[in-house]
Protein backbone atom coordinates (compact mmCIF):
# COMPACT_ATOMS: atom_id res chain seq x y z
CA UNK A 1 0.00 0.00 0.00
CA UNK A 2 1.22 3.25 -1.01
CA UNK A 3 0.99 6.27 1.49
CA UNK A 4 -1.39 8.87 0.30
CA UNK A 5 -0.54 12.48 -0.30
CA UNK A 6 -2.41 15.45 1.30
CA UNK A 7 -4.09 16.01 -2.17
CA UNK A 8 -4.27 13.74 -4.70
CA UNK A 9 -5.62 14.64 -8.14
CA UNK A 10 -5.80 12.07 -10.84
CA UNK A 11 -6.94 12.90 -14.62
CA UNK A 12 -9.34 15.53 -13.57
CA UNK A 13 -11.42 16.32 -16.70
CA UNK A 14 -13.81 19.30 -16.94
CA UNK A 15 -15.81 20.79 -19.69
CA UNK A 16 -17.85 23.72 -20.20
CA UNK A 17 -20.43 24.35 -22.85
CA UNK A 18 -20.21 27.70 -23.94
CA UNK A 19 -23.40 29.19 -25.75
CA UNK A 20 -22.79 31.67 -28.55
CA UNK A 21 -24.50 34.17 -29.80
CA UNK A 22 -26.98 33.35 -32.31
CA UNK A 23 -25.61 34.09 -35.30
CA UNK A 24 -28.16 36.35 -38.13
CA UNK A 25 -30.39 33.34 -40.07
CA UNK A 26 -29.82 30.00 -37.88
CA UNK A 27 -32.74 28.90 -35.66
CA UNK A 28 -30.15 27.92 -32.67
CA UNK A 29 -27.61 29.16 -30.67
CA UNK A 30 -24.38 27.39 -31.83
CA UNK A 31 -23.01 25.58 -28.90
CA UNK A 32 -19.06 25.46 -28.00
CA UNK A 33 -17.44 22.82 -25.73
CA UNK A 34 -14.50 23.67 -24.14
CA UNK A 35 -12.27 21.62 -22.21
CA UNK A 36 -10.62 23.45 -19.66
CA UNK A 37 -8.71 20.26 -17.93
CA UNK A 38 -7.76 17.75 -20.44
CA UNK A 39 -6.57 15.50 -17.39
CA UNK A 40 -4.63 16.65 -14.99
CA UNK A 41 -2.79 14.81 -12.34
CA UNK A 42 -0.94 16.05 -9.36
CA UNK A 43 0.18 15.36 -5.75
CA UNK A 44 0.82 17.46 -2.63
CA UNK A 45 1.94 17.10 0.56
CA UNK A 46 0.52 18.26 3.91
CA UNK A 47 2.17 21.58 4.22
CA UNK A 48 3.63 22.28 0.86
CA UNK A 49 3.46 25.72 -0.33
CA UNK A 50 2.70 25.29 -4.21
CA UNK A 51 2.87 27.80 -7.16
CA UNK A 52 -0.02 27.47 -9.68
CA UNK A 53 0.71 29.27 -12.94
CA UNK A 54 -0.71 29.57 -16.06
CA UNK A 55 -1.76 32.17 -18.72
CA UNK A 56 -5.31 33.24 -18.55
CA UNK A 57 -7.98 30.74 -19.14
CA UNK A 58 -5.46 27.64 -18.52
CA UNK A 59 -7.67 26.28 -16.42
CA UNK A 60 -6.05 27.00 -12.87
CA UNK A 61 -9.61 29.14 -11.59
CA UNK A 62 -11.30 25.89 -12.56
CA UNK A 63 -9.14 23.55 -10.96
CA UNK A 64 -9.16 25.70 -8.06
CA UNK A 65 -12.85 25.57 -7.85
CA UNK A 66 -12.66 21.74 -8.13
CA UNK A 67 -10.93 21.56 -5.59
CA UNK A 68 -12.10 24.09 -3.17
CA UNK A 69 -15.74 21.88 -3.84
CA UNK A 70 -17.78 24.62 -5.95
CA UNK A 71 -17.93 22.52 -9.26
CA UNK A 72 -18.31 19.26 -9.49
CA UNK A 73 -15.73 17.70 -12.51
CA UNK A 74 -16.60 15.51 -15.83
CA UNK A 75 -14.32 12.90 -14.71
CA UNK A 76 -11.17 11.78 -12.50
CA UNK A 77 -10.21 11.38 -9.11
CA UNK A 78 -9.28 14.08 -6.59
CA UNK A 79 -9.37 13.18 -2.70
CA UNK A 80 -7.73 15.85 -0.13
CA UNK A 81 -7.41 15.00 3.11
CA UNK A 82 -9.11 11.30 2.61
CA UNK A 83 -11.90 13.31 0.87
CA UNK A 84 -13.66 13.79 -2.10
CA UNK A 85 -14.21 17.59 -2.58
CA UNK A 86 -17.74 17.40 -4.50
CA UNK A 87 -19.26 14.93 -2.36
CA UNK A 88 -20.69 16.18 1.13
CA UNK A 89 -20.15 19.92 0.59
CA UNK A 90 -21.10 21.12 3.88
CA UNK A 91 -18.70 18.76 5.67
CA UNK A 92 -15.55 19.47 3.06
CA UNK A 93 -15.45 23.19 3.10
CA UNK A 94 -14.95 23.05 7.21
CA UNK A 95 -11.37 22.02 6.42
CA UNK A 96 -10.46 24.40 3.61
CA UNK A 97 -10.16 28.32 3.30
CA UNK A 98 -10.57 30.45 0.13
CA UNK A 99 -9.43 33.46 -0.72
CA UNK A 100 -10.25 35.07 -4.30
CA UNK A 101 -8.46 38.12 -5.20
CA UNK A 102 -11.09 39.75 -6.51
CA UNK A 103 -14.30 38.61 -5.21
CA UNK A 104 -15.05 39.88 -1.03
CA UNK A 105 -16.43 36.97 0.97
CA UNK A 106 -16.83 39.49 4.14
CA UNK A 107 -19.80 42.24 4.88
CA UNK A 108 -19.15 45.25 2.54
CA UNK A 109 -20.93 47.86 5.35
CA UNK A 110 -20.22 45.95 7.99
CA UNK A 111 -16.79 46.49 10.41
CA UNK A 112 -14.85 43.50 9.70
CA UNK A 113 -15.17 42.08 13.46
CA UNK A 114 -19.05 41.57 13.03
CA UNK A 115 -18.34 39.95 9.67
CA UNK A 116 -15.61 37.53 11.86
CA UNK A 117 -17.99 37.19 14.46
CA UNK A 118 -20.67 35.80 11.96
CA UNK A 119 -18.07 33.65 10.34
CA UNK A 120 -17.73 32.05 13.64
CA UNK A 121 -21.20 31.38 14.21
CA UNK A 122 -21.36 30.07 10.46
CA UNK A 123 -18.27 27.71 10.65
CA UNK A 124 -20.04 27.09 14.75
CA UNK A 125 -16.24 27.73 15.71
CA UNK A 126 -16.07 27.19 19.70
CA UNK A 127 -16.10 30.87 21.43
CA UNK A 128 -12.68 30.19 23.26
CA UNK A 129 -10.76 28.78 19.87
CA UNK A 130 -12.45 31.65 18.12
CA UNK A 131 -11.17 34.78 20.26
CA UNK A 132 -7.49 32.85 20.31
CA UNK A 133 -7.06 32.67 17.11
CA UNK A 134 -8.51 36.00 15.98
CA UNK A 135 -6.21 37.80 18.24
CA UNK A 136 -3.75 35.61 16.98
CA UNK A 137 -4.20 36.31 13.10
CA UNK A 138 -4.83 40.37 14.07
CA UNK A 139 -1.67 40.64 15.37
CA UNK A 140 0.09 38.46 12.66
CA UNK A 141 -1.81 40.87 10.12
CA UNK A 142 -1.92 44.03 12.20
CA UNK A 143 -5.98 44.45 11.92
CA UNK A 144 -6.26 45.08 15.78
CA UNK A 145 -6.55 49.08 14.58
CA UNK A 146 -9.50 48.59 11.92
CA UNK A 147 -11.71 46.11 13.66
CA UNK A 148 -14.62 48.32 13.90
CA UNK A 149 -13.60 49.83 10.86
CA UNK A 150 -16.71 48.84 7.85
CA UNK A 151 -15.03 46.79 5.08
CA UNK A 152 -16.22 49.62 2.75
CA UNK A 153 -13.48 52.08 3.97
CA UNK A 154 -10.02 50.37 3.51
CA UNK A 155 -7.81 50.15 1.18
CA UNK A 156 -7.02 47.20 -0.81
CA UNK A 157 -3.89 45.97 0.95
CA UNK A 158 -6.14 46.00 4.46
CA UNK A 159 -9.28 44.05 2.49
CA UNK A 160 -7.10 41.53 1.47
CA UNK A 161 -5.67 41.47 5.00
CA UNK A 162 -9.55 40.99 6.37
CA UNK A 163 -9.98 38.64 3.44
CA UNK A 164 -7.52 36.48 4.74
CA UNK A 165 -8.00 36.74 8.23
CA UNK A 166 -11.89 35.74 7.48
CA UNK A 167 -10.60 32.55 5.71
CA UNK A 168 -8.12 31.59 8.22
CA UNK A 169 -10.59 31.33 11.65
CA UNK A 170 -11.57 28.31 11.50
CA UNK A 171 -8.21 26.71 10.82
CA UNK A 172 -8.34 25.13 7.75
CA UNK A 173 -6.08 22.55 6.81
CA UNK A 174 -5.42 23.77 3.30
CA UNK A 175 -5.91 28.01 1.83
CA UNK A 176 -6.50 28.35 -1.90
CA UNK A 177 -5.33 31.53 -2.88
CA UNK A 178 -6.62 33.02 -6.10
CA UNK A 179 -4.44 35.46 -6.95
CA UNK A 180 -4.10 36.87 -3.86
CA UNK A 181 -1.69 39.97 -4.62
CA UNK A 182 -3.83 41.28 -7.59
CA UNK A 183 -3.53 44.97 -7.88
CA UNK A 184 -1.23 45.58 -3.93
CA UNK A 185 1.39 48.11 -3.48
CA UNK A 186 4.92 46.37 -2.88
CA UNK A 187 4.66 47.31 1.18
CA UNK A 188 1.40 44.90 1.25
CA UNK A 189 2.69 42.61 -1.27
CA UNK A 190 5.79 42.21 1.27
CA UNK A 191 3.59 41.92 4.11
CA UNK A 192 1.28 39.33 2.43
CA UNK A 193 4.08 37.20 1.60
CA UNK A 194 5.57 36.97 4.58
CA UNK A 195 2.52 36.40 6.47
CA UNK A 196 1.41 33.43 4.01
CA UNK A 197 5.28 32.33 4.99
CA UNK A 198 4.40 32.31 8.76
CA UNK A 199 1.13 30.70 8.70
CA UNK A 200 2.57 28.07 6.84
CA UNK A 201 5.05 27.28 9.05
CA UNK A 202 3.74 28.25 12.13
CA UNK A 203 0.48 26.06 12.06
CA UNK A 204 1.68 23.68 8.29
CA UNK A 205 -1.13 25.23 6.42
CA UNK A 206 -0.94 23.84 3.33
CA UNK A 207 -1.38 27.03 0.38
CA UNK A 208 -2.15 26.18 -2.99
CA UNK A 209 -1.35 30.00 -4.83
CA UNK A 210 -2.83 30.84 -8.85
CA UNK A 211 -0.48 34.09 -9.35
CA UNK A 212 0.40 36.06 -12.06
CA UNK A 213 3.20 37.66 -10.09
CA UNK A 214 6.54 35.47 -10.24
CA UNK A 215 7.71 37.50 -7.26
CA UNK A 216 5.05 36.00 -5.52
CA UNK A 217 6.25 31.96 -6.56
CA UNK A 218 9.54 32.86 -6.16
CA UNK A 219 9.37 34.49 -2.82
CA UNK A 220 6.79 31.92 -1.43
CA UNK A 221 6.50 28.66 -3.47
CA UNK A 222 9.31 25.75 -3.01
CA UNK A 223 7.47 24.02 -5.99
CA UNK A 224 5.95 25.23 -9.11
CA UNK A 225 3.35 23.90 -11.50
CA UNK A 226 2.73 25.56 -14.90
CA UNK A 227 -0.83 25.33 -16.63
CA UNK A 228 -1.43 25.27 -20.08
CA UNK A 229 -4.43 24.80 -22.21
CA UNK A 230 -5.69 22.92 -19.83
CA UNK A 231 -2.62 20.36 -19.48
CA UNK A 232 -0.06 19.68 -16.53
CA UNK A 233 2.88 21.33 -18.43
CA UNK A 234 5.74 21.67 -15.70
CA UNK A 235 6.10 20.44 -11.95
CA UNK A 236 9.30 21.25 -9.96
CA UNK A 237 11.20 24.04 -8.43
CA UNK A 238 11.32 27.37 -9.94
CA UNK A 239 14.94 27.40 -10.25
CA UNK A 240 14.90 24.07 -12.24
CA UNK A 241 12.31 25.90 -14.48
CA UNK A 242 13.89 28.88 -15.25
CA UNK A 243 16.99 27.09 -16.34
CA UNK A 244 15.35 25.53 -18.30
CA UNK A 245 13.87 28.35 -20.39
CA UNK A 246 16.91 30.68 -19.76
CA UNK A 247 17.87 30.50 -23.22
CA UNK A 248 19.28 33.81 -24.36
CA UNK A 249 21.27 36.53 -22.60
CA UNK A 250 21.98 39.97 -24.40
CA UNK A 251 25.28 41.77 -23.24
CA UNK A 252 25.17 45.64 -24.77
CA UNK A 253 28.96 47.21 -25.25
CA UNK A 254 30.59 50.54 -26.36
CA UNK A 255 34.16 50.47 -27.95
CA UNK A 256 36.38 53.29 -27.69
CA UNK A 257 37.03 52.56 -31.68
CA UNK A 258 34.39 52.83 -34.19
CA UNK A 259 35.50 49.71 -36.02
CA UNK A 260 36.41 47.04 -33.13
CA UNK A 261 37.38 43.59 -34.76
CA UNK A 262 34.63 41.10 -33.29
CA UNK A 263 35.41 37.93 -34.63
CA UNK A 264 32.33 35.56 -33.15
CA UNK A 265 31.11 32.05 -33.24
CA UNK A 266 28.46 30.91 -35.73
CA UNK A 267 24.89 31.42 -34.33
CA UNK A 268 25.22 35.02 -32.44
CA UNK A 269 22.98 37.34 -32.86
CA UNK A 270 24.55 41.13 -33.77
CA UNK A 271 22.79 44.26 -33.65
CA UNK A 272 24.86 47.70 -34.35
CA UNK A 273 23.19 50.57 -33.28
CA UNK A 274 24.21 53.74 -32.64
CA UNK A 275 27.76 52.98 -31.72
CA UNK A 276 26.30 50.38 -29.49
CA UNK A 277 26.56 46.89 -30.24
CA UNK A 278 23.83 44.28 -28.96
CA UNK A 279 24.83 40.81 -28.77
CA UNK A 280 22.54 37.92 -27.94
CA UNK A 281 23.84 34.58 -26.91
CA UNK A 282 22.46 31.43 -25.23
CA UNK A 283 24.89 30.63 -22.72
CA UNK A 284 24.24 26.84 -22.75
CA UNK A 285 26.16 26.95 -26.55
CA UNK A 286 28.90 29.48 -25.26
CA UNK A 287 29.37 29.88 -21.78
CA UNK A 288 29.74 33.35 -20.46
CA UNK A 289 33.04 33.50 -19.40
CA UNK A 290 34.42 32.45 -23.34
CA UNK A 291 32.31 34.94 -24.56
CA UNK A 292 33.09 38.03 -22.27
CA UNK A 293 37.12 37.10 -23.24
CA UNK A 294 36.04 37.43 -27.03
CA UNK A 295 34.48 41.12 -26.75
CA UNK A 296 37.72 41.94 -24.90
CA UNK A 297 39.82 40.77 -27.58
CA UNK A 298 38.08 42.89 -29.75
CA UNK A 299 39.52 46.08 -28.86
CA UNK A 300 38.96 48.19 -25.44
CA UNK A 301 35.27 48.45 -24.05
CA UNK A 302 34.14 51.27 -22.65
CA UNK A 303 30.79 50.43 -21.34
CA UNK A 304 29.23 46.93 -21.20
CA UNK A 305 25.93 45.68 -20.03
CA UNK A 306 25.26 41.77 -19.40
CA UNK A 307 21.08 41.18 -18.87
CA UNK A 308 20.08 38.05 -17.92
CA UNK A 309 16.31 38.22 -18.96
CA UNK A 310 13.72 39.24 -16.46
CA UNK A 311 11.34 36.74 -14.77
CA UNK A 312 8.39 37.86 -16.85
CA UNK A 313 9.67 37.64 -19.97
CA UNK A 314 11.14 34.17 -18.99
CA UNK A 315 7.77 32.86 -18.44
CA UNK A 316 6.37 34.56 -21.72
CA UNK A 317 9.05 32.79 -23.58
CA UNK A 318 7.81 29.29 -22.04
CA UNK A 319 4.04 30.12 -22.92
CA UNK A 320 5.35 31.31 -26.69
CA UNK A 321 7.78 27.83 -27.01
CA UNK A 322 4.76 25.52 -25.19
CA UNK A 323 1.99 27.76 -27.19
CA UNK A 324 -0.26 28.67 -24.77
CA UNK B 1 -32.18 25.90 16.01
CA UNK B 2 -28.28 26.37 14.95
CA UNK B 3 -29.69 28.10 11.52
CA UNK B 4 -32.43 29.95 13.10
CA UNK B 5 -29.97 31.49 15.53
CA UNK B 6 -27.35 31.85 12.03
CA UNK B 7 -30.37 33.90 10.45
CA UNK B 8 -31.71 36.02 13.99
CA UNK B 9 -27.81 37.05 14.00
CA UNK B 10 -27.59 38.24 10.17
CA UNK B 11 -30.59 39.92 10.44
CA UNK B 12 -29.10 41.81 13.35
CA UNK B 13 -26.27 42.59 11.48
CA UNK B 14 -27.64 43.84 8.77
CA UNK B 15 -29.81 46.04 10.17
CA UNK B 16 -27.47 47.49 12.02
CA UNK B 17 -25.35 48.48 8.77
CA UNK B 18 -28.28 49.50 7.23
CA UNK B 19 -29.28 52.05 9.87
CA UNK B 20 -25.39 53.60 9.24
CA UNK B 21 -27.11 55.53 6.84
CA UNK B 22 -30.12 57.53 8.70
CA UNK B 23 -30.98 59.70 6.64
CA UNK B 24 -31.16 58.03 3.65
CA UNK B 25 -32.89 54.99 5.40
CA UNK B 26 -35.96 57.56 6.64
CA UNK B 27 -36.14 58.76 3.29
CA UNK B 28 -36.53 55.84 1.46
CA UNK B 29 -38.98 54.45 3.88
CA UNK B 30 -41.32 57.77 3.24
CA UNK B 31 -41.24 57.44 -0.05
CA UNK B 32 -42.17 53.26 0.21
CA UNK B 33 -45.35 54.84 2.43
CA UNK B 34 -46.20 57.06 -0.11
CA UNK B 35 -45.76 54.53 -3.01
CA UNK B 36 -48.36 51.97 -0.61
CA UNK B 37 -50.40 54.21 0.75
CA UNK B 38 -51.00 55.39 -3.34
CA UNK B 39 -52.00 51.87 -4.10
CA UNK B 40 -54.73 52.09 -1.13
CA UNK B 41 -55.87 55.09 -2.59
CA UNK B 42 -56.85 53.52 -5.23
CA UNK B 43 -58.95 50.82 -3.28
CA UNK B 44 -60.45 53.64 -1.67
CA UNK B 45 -61.21 55.28 -5.16
CA UNK B 46 -62.60 52.23 -6.68
CA UNK B 47 -65.10 52.04 -3.05
CA UNK B 48 -65.64 55.08 -3.63
CA UNK B 49 -66.99 55.03 -7.55
CA UNK B 50 -68.58 51.73 -7.09
CA UNK B 51 -69.52 51.02 -3.83
CA UNK B 52 -69.15 47.17 -4.14
CA UNK B 53 -67.33 44.93 -5.94
CA UNK B 54 -69.55 42.22 -7.78
CA UNK B 55 -70.56 40.98 -3.96
CA UNK B 56 -68.06 42.40 -1.90
CA UNK B 57 -68.55 45.68 0.12
CA UNK B 58 -65.89 48.06 0.32
CA UNK B 59 -65.22 46.72 3.53
CA UNK B 60 -64.14 43.52 2.13
CA UNK B 61 -62.01 44.94 -0.72
CA UNK B 62 -59.80 46.74 2.03
CA UNK B 63 -59.29 43.70 3.70
CA UNK B 64 -57.95 41.66 0.68
CA UNK B 65 -55.93 44.68 0.14
CA UNK B 66 -54.33 44.75 3.65
CA UNK B 67 -54.24 40.65 3.12
CA UNK B 68 -51.66 41.21 0.41
CA UNK B 69 -49.74 44.25 1.98
CA UNK B 70 -48.75 42.37 5.04
CA UNK B 71 -48.15 39.24 3.24
CA UNK B 72 -46.12 40.28 0.58
CA UNK B 73 -44.22 43.07 2.54
CA UNK B 74 -43.13 40.70 5.28
CA UNK B 75 -41.61 38.48 2.79
CA UNK B 76 -40.13 41.10 1.30
CA UNK B 77 -38.70 42.39 4.97
CA UNK B 78 -37.08 39.04 5.68
CA UNK B 79 -36.74 37.55 2.40
CA UNK B 80 -34.38 40.51 1.11
CA UNK B 81 -31.69 37.60 0.11
CA UNK B 82 -34.27 36.02 -2.43
CA UNK B 83 -36.70 38.51 -3.64
CA UNK B 84 -33.57 41.11 -3.81
CA UNK B 85 -30.01 40.34 -4.09
CA UNK B 86 -30.33 36.47 -5.56
CA UNK B 87 -29.99 37.02 -9.29
CA UNK B 88 -27.23 39.75 -9.16
CA UNK B 89 -25.43 37.31 -6.75
CA UNK B 90 -25.42 35.04 -9.55
CA UNK B 91 -24.42 36.75 -11.88
CA UNK B 92 -21.41 38.45 -10.29
CA UNK B 93 -20.19 35.27 -8.93
CA UNK B 94 -21.16 35.55 -5.19
CA UNK B 95 -22.55 32.43 -5.23
CA UNK B 96 -19.33 30.57 -5.13
CA UNK B 97 -18.51 32.05 -1.99
CA UNK B 98 -21.89 30.54 -0.57
CA UNK B 99 -20.87 27.34 -1.80
CA UNK B 100 -17.39 27.64 0.56
CA UNK B 101 -19.48 27.68 3.48
CA UNK B 102 -20.61 24.85 5.58
CA UNK B 103 -24.26 25.53 5.61
CA UNK B 104 -27.11 25.61 2.84
CA UNK B 105 -27.34 27.51 -0.06
CA UNK B 106 -30.75 28.74 0.43
CA UNK B 107 -29.84 29.61 4.32
CA UNK B 108 -27.09 31.73 3.25
CA UNK B 109 -29.42 33.51 0.49
CA UNK B 110 -32.05 34.20 3.35
CA UNK B 111 -29.44 35.55 5.30
CA UNK B 112 -28.05 37.88 3.09
CA UNK B 113 -31.34 40.46 2.87
CA UNK B 114 -33.70 42.22 4.96
CA UNK B 115 -35.33 45.12 3.81
CA UNK B 116 -36.31 47.20 6.89
CA UNK B 117 -37.70 49.97 4.74
CA UNK B 118 -40.93 47.65 4.07
CA UNK B 119 -42.17 48.24 7.79
CA UNK B 120 -44.24 51.38 6.30
CA UNK B 121 -45.72 48.76 3.69
CA UNK B 122 -46.63 46.26 6.47
CA UNK B 123 -48.21 49.15 8.56
CA UNK B 124 -50.63 49.67 5.70
CA UNK B 125 -51.12 46.83 5.17
CA UNK B 126 -52.09 46.47 8.72
CA UNK B 127 -53.82 49.71 8.63
CA UNK B 128 -56.35 48.26 5.50
CA UNK B 129 -56.85 44.66 7.68
CA UNK B 130 -58.04 46.85 10.69
CA UNK B 131 -60.45 49.26 8.33
CA UNK B 132 -61.25 46.33 6.26
CA UNK B 133 -62.50 44.16 9.29
CA UNK B 134 -64.03 46.97 11.30
CA UNK B 135 -65.97 47.85 8.06
CA UNK B 136 -67.16 44.27 7.20
CA UNK B 137 -68.24 44.08 10.95
CA UNK B 138 -65.91 40.81 11.33
CA UNK B 139 -66.95 38.74 14.46
CA UNK B 140 -63.82 37.26 15.72
CA UNK B 141 -63.32 33.92 17.36
CA UNK B 142 -60.32 31.86 17.52
CA UNK B 143 -60.84 30.27 14.90
CA UNK B 144 -60.90 33.05 12.34
CA UNK B 145 -57.59 34.82 14.15
CA UNK B 146 -55.88 31.03 13.18
CA UNK B 147 -57.23 31.24 9.96
CA UNK B 148 -55.95 34.31 9.32
CA UNK B 149 -52.38 33.97 11.20
CA UNK B 150 -51.87 30.64 8.46
CA UNK B 151 -52.85 32.24 5.41
CA UNK B 152 -50.08 35.43 6.52
CA UNK B 153 -47.63 32.41 6.70
CA UNK B 154 -48.30 30.50 4.31
CA UNK B 155 -48.76 33.19 1.77
CA UNK B 156 -45.51 34.64 2.34
CA UNK B 157 -44.31 31.24 1.79
CA UNK B 158 -45.93 30.96 -1.50
CA UNK B 159 -44.36 34.76 -2.46
CA UNK B 160 -40.89 33.50 -1.14
CA UNK B 161 -41.34 30.42 -3.09
CA UNK B 162 -42.40 31.76 -6.13
CA UNK B 163 -39.39 34.95 -6.08
CA UNK B 164 -37.38 32.18 -6.28
CA UNK B 165 -38.05 31.07 -9.63
CA UNK B 166 -36.13 33.99 -11.00
CA UNK B 167 -33.23 32.38 -9.10
CA UNK B 168 -33.71 29.10 -10.94
CA UNK B 169 -33.57 30.82 -14.25
CA UNK B 170 -30.31 32.96 -13.46
CA UNK B 171 -28.38 29.95 -12.66
CA UNK B 172 -29.37 28.23 -15.88
CA UNK B 173 -28.14 31.41 -17.00
CA UNK B 174 -31.22 32.64 -18.59
CA UNK B 175 -31.41 36.75 -17.53
CA UNK B 176 -33.91 38.07 -15.81
CA UNK B 177 -37.80 36.84 -17.12
CA UNK B 178 -40.09 39.03 -16.94
CA UNK B 179 -42.74 36.26 -16.95
CA UNK B 180 -41.53 35.55 -13.54
CA UNK B 181 -42.25 39.08 -12.07
CA UNK B 182 -46.01 38.82 -13.93
CA UNK B 183 -46.39 36.25 -11.34
CA UNK B 184 -44.77 37.54 -8.28
CA UNK B 185 -45.45 41.21 -8.44
CA UNK B 186 -48.58 40.78 -11.57
CA UNK B 187 -49.70 38.43 -8.34
CA UNK B 188 -49.63 40.82 -5.83
CA UNK B 189 -51.86 44.08 -7.85
CA UNK B 190 -54.13 41.57 -9.25
CA UNK B 191 -54.35 39.33 -5.84
CA UNK B 192 -54.98 42.16 -3.74
CA UNK B 193 -59.01 41.72 -5.28
CA UNK B 194 -60.51 38.36 -4.64
CA UNK B 195 -60.29 35.69 -7.22
CA UNK B 196 -63.98 35.30 -8.41
CA UNK B 197 -63.84 39.39 -9.83
CA UNK B 198 -61.78 37.98 -13.04
CA UNK B 199 -62.22 35.50 -15.73
CA UNK B 200 -60.81 31.92 -15.89
CA UNK B 201 -57.39 32.28 -17.24
CA UNK B 202 -56.40 34.28 -14.64
CA UNK B 203 -58.34 32.41 -12.00
CA UNK B 204 -56.89 29.23 -13.12
CA UNK B 205 -53.29 31.12 -13.40
CA UNK B 206 -54.10 32.02 -9.46
CA UNK B 207 -55.68 29.11 -8.02
CA UNK B 208 -53.13 26.75 -9.56
CA UNK B 209 -49.92 27.82 -10.59
CA UNK B 210 -49.58 30.76 -8.25
CA UNK B 211 -51.84 29.68 -6.12
CA UNK B 212 -52.94 33.35 -4.15
CA UNK B 213 -56.73 32.60 -4.00
CA UNK B 214 -56.05 29.66 -2.12
CA UNK B 215 -53.78 31.10 0.70
CA UNK B 216 -55.56 34.47 0.85
CA UNK B 217 -59.06 34.76 -0.74
CA UNK B 218 -60.38 31.24 0.64
CA UNK B 219 -59.53 32.25 4.41
CA UNK B 220 -60.32 35.58 3.61
CA UNK B 221 -63.39 35.07 2.98
CA UNK B 222 -64.07 32.78 5.27
CA UNK B 223 -63.61 35.16 8.16
CA UNK B 224 -65.83 37.92 6.60
CA UNK B 225 -68.46 35.01 6.74
CA UNK B 226 -68.95 34.96 2.72
CA UNK B 227 -67.44 32.04 1.71
CA UNK B 228 -65.71 31.86 -1.71
CA UNK B 229 -67.68 29.19 -3.80
CA UNK B 230 -69.74 28.33 -0.85
CA UNK B 231 -66.94 26.05 -0.16
CA UNK B 232 -67.14 24.06 3.63
CA UNK B 233 -65.15 25.57 6.42
CA UNK B 234 -62.68 22.79 6.60
CA UNK B 235 -61.17 24.09 3.23
CA UNK B 236 -60.00 27.09 4.45
CA UNK B 237 -57.62 25.29 6.65
CA UNK B 238 -56.48 22.90 3.76
CA UNK B 239 -56.43 25.18 0.76
CA UNK B 240 -53.83 27.64 2.35
CA UNK B 241 -51.30 24.84 2.77
CA UNK B 242 -50.76 25.04 -1.21
CA UNK B 243 -48.37 27.64 -0.48
CA UNK B 244 -46.25 25.55 1.73
CA UNK B 245 -46.46 22.76 -1.21
CA UNK B 246 -45.54 25.26 -3.94
CA UNK B 247 -42.47 26.80 -1.83
CA UNK B 248 -41.36 23.27 -1.28
CA UNK B 249 -40.92 22.33 -4.58
CA UNK B 250 -39.76 25.51 -5.94
CA UNK B 251 -36.70 24.65 -3.33
CA UNK B 252 -36.21 21.62 -4.52
CA UNK B 253 -35.52 22.85 -7.87
CA UNK B 254 -33.48 25.87 -6.25
CA UNK B 255 -31.63 22.78 -4.62
CA UNK B 256 -31.14 21.18 -8.36
CA UNK B 257 -30.07 24.52 -9.85
CA UNK B 258 -27.33 24.74 -7.32
CA UNK B 259 -26.40 21.36 -8.55
CA UNK B 260 -26.44 22.28 -12.04
CA UNK B 261 -24.39 25.33 -11.29
CA UNK B 262 -21.67 23.45 -9.91
CA UNK B 263 -21.33 20.68 -12.54
CA UNK B 264 -21.28 23.26 -15.02
CA UNK B 265 -20.06 26.24 -13.83
CA UNK B 266 -20.61 30.15 -14.62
Amino acid sequence: MVDLSYIEVENLRKTFTVRKKREKGKLLREKEIVEALKGISFTVEKGELVGYIGPNGAGKSTTVKILSGILNPESGRAEVGGRVPWKDRKEYVKHIGVVFGQRSQLWWDVPIVDSFSLLKDIYKIPENDYENRLKELTEALQLEKLMRTPLRLLSLGQKMRAELCGSLLHRPELLFLDEPTIGLDAVSKLALRDFLKWENKEHGTTIMLTTHDMEDIAALCSRVMVLGHGQKLFDGKLPELLERFDTVRTVAVKYDTDDPKLELPEGVEINKQDGEIRITYSPAEIPTANMLALLQNAGSIREMTLQSENIDYLIAAMYKEMDL
Amino acid sequence: MNTLHLYIRSMGMLLRSQLQYTSSFIMQTLAQLVMEGGEMLAVILVIDRFESLKHWTGGNLFFFFGLMSVSFYITEFFGRGVTGNFPSMVRSGQLDTLLLRPRGILTQVLCSGVDPRRITCIAVGVTALVMGSNMSRVSWNILKVLALAESIVMSCMLILGLFLIEGIFCIHSVKSVELVNALTYGGRSACQYPIDIYPRPLKILFTVLAPFALTMHVPAAYIMDKPLYGWPTWTVFVTPLSGALVFAILVMLFNRGVKFYRSTGS
